[in-house]
């Protein structure tokens, strides 16, 4: 999540492919998806990494398909219930939905750019009370416990959240911990 | 390298309180001593029994080796506390404390309990409003955005605990809302 | 043994001289200690290398290297009193505080110069907020060693023509990392501040005591006058 040249993140957050459909015939490069063309016809379909398309889709030799993790059923599930989505199961484990959203906005047009931003913002704020309130919750515990039902979506939700939301829950709860020891420190026995 | 990974987004709640035992507090000496030059001043003469002021933490080395008496600060006290915890639940913001309360009052509670009126009361007191506070900050995540949010009144240990997620908090959304670079 | 026992004391006017404030825009006063208890704070905060303070820096270590040359004259003296222990104590405790801000706020900016060493040897503005120690560190050392560490593992395996180490090439972010000034802070306000513009074209006017998260990019032509400090 950030413009750094060296950020490994980053550079794993580009490998990840995205369906381009040519709008030209390439020849010789019909290899590019394992197929045994030789050419690449227009109006085919290949998967593609991102760090390759933005040329290839700036270029107009491509049109892409927004992926799964930001189709319409998604931002409906969202729209509706936005702390039962699991990001994490929709970009994998380790990734972050949220960079790989920013990314795929970097290849939209100005309209549909802001309407994913917009989608991309809106899950993040509602999510990150959540994320929070049990980070300090888990803070303050030292350890996976409680009971109650509400242990079990709470548990799903940690589960299913992104790589952003996973450092932030990190940071929260390193926080509150070091904040409550330290107010539970004396300096009594010091001197 | 220069600065393990854990610093480089906060300071440690030790390093606050390092900061905060620069305060000047009031003490009754028990010692005598000349003024003394200091570098971070002049003080002292200590004249048992005239009251002096003197940095926190000279008054924590004095009072640990039993030199000393603390004058518990005005706000140390059940009656402020009392009242600025009726402020915190029935008003919405941040009632004013002083920025470094939190850590001034650890220390003082720490190794000079005796010395403050009550202080199991004060001790209470001070969760409870420590707690009050922690669930307005809430409020604030809600309204956090990529622009600026105004926290009028946080203390300094508060603002130390949330500034690693809000801070980040904020990156992510400022990431998020910058325009795509059109790079033809 | 007399003059030994004032020796805390004889050059008391000459450090209430130095500590006494260093007066700074505002009219507000700070003792250098103060001084660099804030530069400090802004450092780690800010991030990107602010303008070093080497006066109030230079201040203090001196301070200490004197305070420290008493207290050896003192505990060697076998006629020390009791009294006189107290004092050498409390000045050690201070003596290590001093060390700790001072060797907190070196290391922050020598953690800031090493991550955009290439940075500033490349821009003459960022350079005078370097000490010439910190300057050389930058340039001959750390810029020098990972360029060379790069090259021999990695780039002299490559075609001549992909060893740079400051392409700006299209869709990839610049190979030389700039900080990033949108990096929020919390700012306090020590005076009424001017108005200064927002991202959304609004505009933010922080009045004395205001505490406000915002992106240090904002506030930054604040920070330099001492008009707010970040927190």
């Amino acid at each position: 999540m950030d413009d750094d040249y060296y950020s490994i993140d980053s550079i794993l957050a580009e490998n990840q492919k995205i369906q381009c459909t040519f709008k030209v015939d390439i020849p010789d490069l019909g290899h590019l998806d394992g197929g045994h063309e030789r050419d690449i016809k227009a109006l085919s379909k290949i998967q593609l990494p991102l760090w390759m398309t933005y040329i290839l889709i700036f270029s107009d030799y491509a049109d892409f398909t927004v992926p799964a993790p930001f189709s319409s059923r998604v931002k409906n599930a969202l729209n509706a219930e936005c702390k039962s989505v699991r990001l994490s199961a929709l970009v994998g484990a380790g990734a972050s939905w949220y960079a790989f959203g920013k990314i795929v906005m970097r290849l939209l047009a100005q309209d549909a750019a802001r309407d994913m931003g917009a989608v991309l913002t809106t899950a993040f704020r509602e999510r990150l009370l959540e994320v929070i309130d049990q980070a300090q919750h888990f803070a303050a515990l030292g350890h996976i416990g409680g009971a109650g039902q509400s242990n079990d979506t709470a548990a799903a939700f940690r589960e299913g959240l992104d790589a952003t939301e996973r450092e932030l829950f990190a940071l929260a709860q390193d926080s509150a911990r070091s904040t409550k020891q330290w107010y539970e420190s004396t300096d009594r026995g010091r001197r | 390298m220069a600065l393990p990974p854990s610093l480089r987004v906060s300071f440690s709640p030790q390093e606050l309180e390092l900061i905060a035992c620069e305060e000047l507090v009031e003490i009754i000496p028990l010692i005598a001593m000349e003024k003394t030059a200091f570098i971070s001043g002049a003080y002292g003469p200590l004249r048992p029994p005239n009251k002096a002021k003197v940095p926190l933490w000279m008054a924590m080395n004095l009072k640990l080796k039993k030199k000393c008496h603390i004058v518990a600060p005005d706000w140390l006290s059940v009656e402020y506390l009392q009242d600025k915890l009726l402020q915190e639940t029935n008003a919405e913001g941040f009632s004013a404390l002083p920025l470094r309360f939190a850590e001034m009052s650890k220390v003082l509670l720490d190794v000079a309990a005796e010395d403050i009126p009550n202080s199991d009361k004060v001790r209470s007191l001070l969760k409870d409003i420590r707690e009050v506070r922690q669930a307005k900050s809430r409020d604030g995540l809600k309204k956090i955005d990529h622009i600026e949010l105004s926290l009028a009144n946080l203390c300094a240990m508060e603002i130390n605990e949330i500034r690693p997620f809000y801070t980040r908090a904020m990156d992510v959304l400022t990431h998020l809302a910058r325009s795509p670079i059109a790079d033809v | 043994m007399a003059e030994r026992d004032h020796a805390l004391l004889e050059s008391e006017d000459a450090l209430l001289q130095s500590a006494s404030p260093l007066a700074n825009g505002l009219g507000v006063t700070d003792t250098p200690l103060q001084q660099l208890i804030r530069q400090w704070q802004n450092e780690r905060y800010a991030p990107e290398i602010l303008a070093g303070h080497e006066a109030a820096l230079n201040v203090l270590l001196d301070h200490i290297r004197r305070q420290s040359d008493t207290i050896q004259h003192l505990r060697n003296d076998p006629g020390s009193s009791e009294d006189e222990h107290f004092r050498i104590m409390l000045a050690q405790t201070e003596i290590e505080r001093v060390k700790f801000v001072v060797r907190s706020y070196i290391r922050t900016r020598l953690h800031k110069i090493e991550q955009h060493a290439r940075l500033i040897v490349d821009t003459p503005g960022l350079q005078g907020r370097l000490s010439q120690t910190e300057l050389n560190h930058a340039q001959r050392r750390f810029a020098k060693l990972t360029e060379t560490y790069f090259h021999m593992s990695v780039l002299q395996a490559l075609p001549e023509d992909q060893r740079g180490l400051d392409d700006d090439a299209a869709f990839v972010p610049p190979m030389i990392p700039e900080p990033n000034r949108s990096h929020s802070v919390f700012v306090h306000a020590r005076e009424d501040c001017p108005p200064v513009p927002l991202p959304d074209s609004n505009f933010l006017t922080m009045r004395k005591g205001l505490i406000v998260l915002t992106p240090y990019s904002v506030i930054e032509p604040l920070l330099a006058d001492g008009s707010i400090e970040l927190v």
